[in-house]
């Protein structure tokens, strides 16, 4: 069995001794980023990828990977036990599971949580190991068309699932692909829009962006609305659900890692959209749909285990095909170039220790997050007494220490400040700037094969159209964008993004 | 409500601006043909297009009313803004001490629950911690004291 004889590579890798320090290390940092809000994984991530420079790859991902997953363990505590949700991924969390913390059963509602987590987290990491063996099979068999297609597929995916408008969304990732492009062009060795400046020659760089947008922005942001909490205090005296609420969970657990498992997977999705949708599914399902939003424990199984499942699917794309799904994965492949590797379908085989290393510490990062979570629930709740004003100056500087670290440049600290500025000028406008960072990332990838492709049709774009697999990648693309467009599917999509 | 969509008319020009620019700075760029693009035939199109989204979104702002343009509170954007802009200046000549201290008391300021004693004391442990972990166990190579 080729499974299990790459599983038990990937496990001797993520069970050395330093790469299990990093495993819980990241997923104690995802569980600490989850429960605080107001600091997104995304931040954290941003702000913690200078530091895993001087890493070996294998472990640097290990670490990263921890902190995505873990902050979806972390925010379903906060979302249960102050309904404030810690991530957007445990927003609908709130509803049932807050509702059951007030009739105090907080102690089965995180319980639930953590169970559901971990049994989404277990079923998508044999998914993932699964399918990314033919996934990465087929992606070598990808030429400069099929890969564009596959890129216009995935970012188009990122426009239908941003909040709000779309035309935006659109103009947001043409604004990526479009600075992605700064920097010398490889073909010719001519500068592009690089002001003359020479630092710029090798782009505008992506962590002084990335934390920019995400970290200091949502500083500035933040800091503008009232920080206030408040804690249920809450007696957490019995902590396991009864069989029958168990078995009330199973059947929603299923569905939602199922949901999330396909989620994940689509460009543009993620965690938080799997936990909308799953709620969405259980509570048409229900024989007693009234009971959602008054303490329903299946309300909390079923988004629980979608978040977590999409949280890991996601890196399919990035580890079989290496385009990004989504601006976290975006991050992930900054971290990747960072130590030199180029993301694609040749990591599998090149660096399997780094491939499998990553899929096995997802379920023991899973394990430790069981561990860490359940028992030491009420060290994190204390957390959220610590006051937003002692925590954001903090933040500010390891912004500021982070970005600078990269190259020790005064420039990437003025772009960060810059990207900053932009980024609250995009939220105020309504521009979300995931699909940004993802045109970003994209841009010079999707140039150099929409070039490539071109130059050998001899100038024809009907390449795009007659080789299979790109031409079914962009009739995907193309029913995507009708049903987009659709007045039915319009009206629903802005209801489900307004709730 | 206002009688254009501010935020919208905002973000059209934005688009229509930095198209432009890029345009300006791309003109000397071969073009190339499409068999063999030269480097400034991509970014080319893709300015093109978001001029043309741009003037869309701003175009149709026009003849949407829309809610005034969101409120913006200045202050943490300038005072945490003020930190940033300080430790790029500072770090280099400053050292990492000192210049993460003044960071942090700018920042913090931001805050409207802010407290100076706490604040102090807040800026003197951070300052600490970032250079135990960043420059003698992390290795980073920054300078800790001012350079002369």
């Amino acid at each position: 069995m080729d499974l299990i004889a790459n599983l038990a590579t990937g496990f001797a890798v993520a069970l050395t001794p330093a790469n299990l320090a990093f495993c819980f290390l990241g997923v104690l940092i995802g569980t600490l980023v989850g429960v605080l809000p107001g600091i997104a994984p995304i931040t954290t991530i941003a702000i913690l990828l200078p530091f895993t420079f001087t890493l070996p790859p294998a472990s640097a991902m290990i670490m990263l990977s921890g902190i995505f997953y873990g902050a979806q363990y972390g925010g379903s505590t906060t979302a249960i036990l102050v309904n404030l949700p810690g991530e957007s991924s445990s927003i609908v969390t709130c509803l049932d599971g807050h509702q059951m913390a007030k009739q105090g059963r907080a102690g089965p509602a995180l319980a639930i949580a953590a169970i559901a987590s971990f049994f989404a987290g277990t079923i998508a990491t044999i998914i993932i190991a699964v399918a990314s063996v033919p996934l990465s099979a087929l992606a070598l068999k990808f030429t400069a068309a099929e890969y564009f297609s596959l890129m216009v597929l995935g970012l188009t995916g990122s426009i239908a699932l941003a909040h709000g408008s779309a035309v935006k969304a659109v103009a947001m990732v043409l604004l990526g692909l479009l600075l992605g492009l700064v920097g010398i062009d490889v073909n010719t060795g001519l500068p592009r829009m690089t002001l003359g400046i020479g630092e710029l020659g090798d782009g505008i760089g992506f962590v002084a962006i990335a934390i920019g947008l995400f970290g200091i922005s949502e500083l500035m942001i933040a800091l503008s609305r009232p920080q206030d909490r408040t804690l249920l205090s809450v007696a957490l005296s019995q902590l396991w659900p009864s069989r029958k609420e168990l078995k009330d969970c199973l059947p929603a657990m299923l569905r939602g890692t199922a949901i999330g498992s396909i989620l994940g997977v689509l460009p543009g999705g993620g965690a938080a959209l799997s936990s909308f949708a799953s709620y969405a599914v259980e509570k048409k399902i229900s024989a007693t749909p009234e009971r959602f939003g008054r303490g329903a424990i299946e309300g909390v199984a079923g988004p629980e285990a979608a978040n977590n499942a999409g949280a890991q699917t996601s890196f399919i794309p990035l580890l079989t095909l290496g385009i990004p799904g989504n601006a976290i994965m975006a991050l992930m492949v900054g971290a990747l170039m960072i130590q030199g590797i180029q993301p694609g379908p040749q990591v599998m085989t090149a660096q399997p220790q780094l491939f499998w290393g990553v899929i096995a510490s997802m379920w023991l990062g899973n394990l430790m997050l069981v561990i860490l979570n359940l028992p030491l629930v009420g060290l994190w709740v204390s957390l959220l007494r610590v006051p937003y004003r002692i925590l954001f100056p903090a933040i500010a500087l390891f912004c500021c220490i982070g970005t600078y670290s990269i190259s020790n440049s005064q420039m990437d600290i003025g772009l960060m400040l810059l990207f900053a500025l932009a980024g609250v000028f995009f939220v105020k406008v309504g521009a979300e700037p995931a699909p940004f960072i993802l045109g970003f990332i994209l841009g010079p990838l999707m140039e150099e094969n929409f070039r490539r492709a071109m130059n050998l049709s001899r100038g024809d774009p009907m390449v795009f159209a007659e080789r299979p697999i790109s031409a079914a990648l962009l009739v995907l693309t193309a029913l995507l964008l009708v049903v987009l467009i659709l007045p039915a599917v319009r009206a629903k999509r802005e209801e489900v993004f307004q709730e | 409500m206002t009688r254009v969509n501010t935020a919208d008319l905002a973000f059209g020009l934005f688009l229509m601006a930095v198209a432009a620019v890029a345009l300006y700075l791309i003109a000397e760029l071969p073009m190339g043909s499409t068999s063999r693009m030269g480097p400034g035939y991509v970014p080319r199109a893709l300015a093109v297009m978001i001029a043309l989204i741009g003037a869309f979104i701003a175009g149709r702002a026009l003849f949407a009313a829309g809610e005034a343009f969101p409120d913006i509170a200045w202050r943490p954007i300038l005072l945490v803004g003020a930190a940033v802009g300080m430790f790029g200046l500072l770090l280099p000549r400053l050292g990492l001490a000192g210049t993460a201290f003044m960071v942090v008391l700018v920042a913090g300021s931001a805050s409207k629950d802010m407290r100076w004693r706490e604040l102090l004391l807040i800026a003197a442990l951070l300052s600490t911690f970032a250079v135990l972990l960043f420059v003698k166990a992390l290795g980073l190579p920054m300078p800790i004291w001012p350079v002369v």
